[in-house]
């Protein structure tokens, strides 16, 4: 369990992380979703005791991070890809990181295995590609095999297939009862990965729910429609009081009636239908309308106060 | 609340879990060993050519010659790599991000630094010691073998030149450790160490001849190298060798003090 209570840190003149207050429950995977340098790696710093906020607290489990007795044992975090020398082999590096918590030693070929690195065990680190990086990281979280797992955004830089692994793995380790805090800018990537979410701009919490709950909230249903009768389509549904939009390249959005609606009426009045897709709101447009006021660096604002770069 | 997925042992981690892990990044780092063996190497050769060069000459030559100075000439050249072994232990850690993950296994960052201060010295005096023993026998033997003045061990204060030359390049590379923590840097941290120990004294000459004995490089040369005293003795009156090495403790430890409370409430 982490618990943030009006978590707070200043970089001058700006806000980074603005009066956070937030859980991330164990047994789920907790989403945590911003804009770009709305302040997640910043809170998720200060979770992990790297930085110290200016006011508030992060507690894991009840404590603070920096008086955890054995951190490697209790928390996993992945903050950056790159952490470890580039110099130094896989293994020695998960050596090293095993030492400083009195973990067996034996524990690091498991991980090693566990994230299909045995074979690069013994190259250095800096030579790996993006992909092979992030996963020698989600090794080193898993080293003390502990209960709560951070991750700041895991999926970039990797391939389909890496992205999907992640994904599987995430969700097994909060079905083994982990708390497993996850952060992203991918919209879509979160609506696969992610039961509840903690959503933030600009440093301020902006929902902190389920997934379903979130898209719910801001959604509107609407269904697609191809057909080569694009005219008799839109007379026909107007009077059936559906609300019709042509899009362009060739197809309609129709709302106000769901898939089955619009299939009975073609069959009804003998009109083509090539496709028809009930389109769900979709996280990302959740996204959108919640966060359209909380978006730091917009295109075309010129944002002339820029804040401190913050990676992410 | 998390249920426990594993049990982890009594109590928590202390300064001697950090301290191995420290000296396995010391080991697993070929920069370790290529520093380590460049000092080595071109320490024993400058041995060699300066005790080489001090042969075969008149008996005029060898008034106030030093021996015991002669071969421990090389250490200069340990002086550079120590510094910038040194600031690596630390800067390598900032240059690379693997300070975060230190940092996230270790929080408690008193106990890391008394850890990475301990390993850093230990590691340090044991390699110095060492090589100005083996810099101090090489020296002898290419005097002695040449048939010019040497000392041995039992000579007059020689087995104290020996000794406190190992410890004040060890002393040297602690500085710069603290450097390193005070500018997180590699370049910087060896600007600096560079900058105090070799420019310095360059500068010093020219404001005021007499206090360069105050400095490092003077300190080393001059006060703890040498085991002879002879002749009118230049403006620069050295410092005896054990006031410059305890002086050589004062600056390491201000430097690092510096570095560690900077180290102890700054953000990583």
């Amino acid at each position: 369990m982490i618990t943030a209570h009006s978590l707070t840190k200043r970089y001058g003149a700006t806000t980074a992380v603005d009066n956070l207050t937030f859980e991330v429950p164990p047994g789920v995977v907790t989403g945590f979703l911003g804009p770009n340098g709305s302040g997640k790696s910043t809170t998720m710093r200060m979770i992990m005791g790297l930085d110290a906020p200016d006011s508030g607290s992060a507690l894991i489990d009840g404590r603070p991070y920096r008086d955890l007795p054995w951190p490697v044992r209790e928390v996993g975090g992945l903050l950056d890809a790159k952490a470890f020398h580039p110099a130094r082999t896989a293994r020695n590096h998960l050596r090293w990181l095993a030492l400083t918590n009195d973990i067996p030693l034996s524990r690091v070929d498991e991980v090693l295995d566990q994230v299909g690195l045995t074979t690069v065990a013994n190259r250095r680190a800096g030579k790996f590609s993006l992909g092979m990086s992030q996963r020698l990281g989600i090794a080193a979280t898993l080293l003390g095999d502990p209960g709560v797992l951070l991750f700041d955004e895991p999926v970039n830089g990797l391939d389909p297939e890496g992205i999907r692994w992640v994904r599987n793995f995430l969700r097994a380790l909060a079905a083994e009862g982990r708390t497993v805090f996850v952060s992203s800018h991918l919209i879509s990537e979160m609506s696969l990965t992610a039961d509840r979410l903690v959503v933030i701009g600009r440093g301020r919490l902006i929902a902190e729910t389920s997934v379903a709950d979130f898209v719910s909230r801001s959604g509107r249903g609407a269904v697609k429609l191809v057909t080569p009768d694009r005219a008799e389509f839109i007379v026909a549904l107007s009077a059936a009081g559906a609300k019709v939009v042509d899009d362009d390249g060739g197809s309609l959005s129709v709302e106000g009636m769901p898939a089955s609606g619009i299939g009975d009426l073609a069959a009804r009045e003998g009109l083509r239908v090539h496709e028809l897709t009930p389109i769900s709101a979709s996280l990302e447009d959740a996204f959108m309308e919640l966060t359209a006021d909380e978006v730091e660096y917009r295109p075309s604002t010129m944002a002339a106060a820029a804040a401190p770069a913050e990676k992410e | 609340m998390t249920q426990a997925i594993q049990t982890a042992p009594l109590g928590h981690y202390r300064v001697k879990h950090v301290a191995r892990a420290e000296v396995a990044k010391m080991l697993t780092l070929r920069s370790t060993a290529i520093t380590l063996g460049f000092t080595v190497a071109v320490g024993l050769l400058v041995t060699g050519l300066v005790t080489n060069a001090a042969l075969h000459h008149g008996p005029d030559y060898y008034l106030g010659f030093d021996p015991t100075q002669a071969a421990l000439t090389g250490l200069i050249v340990a002086a550079l790599s120590g510094g910038v072994f040194g600031a690596l232990l630390i800067t390598g850690e900032y240059s690379s991000g693997t300070v975060r993950t230190t940092l996230a296994a270790t929080p408690r960052r008193p106990v890391l630094l008394a850890a990475k201060i301990g390993v850093t010295t230990a590691a340090m005096v044991v390699f110095c010691e060492l090589l100005s023993f083996v810099s101090f026998f090489l020296g002898e033997a290419v005097l002695s073998g040449g048939g010019a003045p040497s000392a041995a061990l039992g000579s007059p204060g020689a087995l104290r030149a020996v000794l406190m030359s190992g410890l004040f390049i060890a002393l040297l590379a602690l500085m710069s450790f603290g450097f390193g923590l005070i500018f997180r840097s590699t370049a910087a941290a060896i600007a600096a160490f560079v900058g105090v120990v070799f420019v310095l004294p360059l500068v010093m000459h020219g404001i005021s001849e007499p206090d360069v004995r105050y400095l490092p490089t003077q300190i080393l040369t001059n006060s703890v190298m040498a085991t002879v005293h002879v002749g009118p003795g230049g403006i620069i009156r050295p410092l005896s060798p054990v006031v410059g090495l305890l002086l050589m403790v004062v600056y390491a430890a201000v430097v690092v003090a510096a570095g560690a409370a900077l180290f102890l409430k700054r953000d990583a």
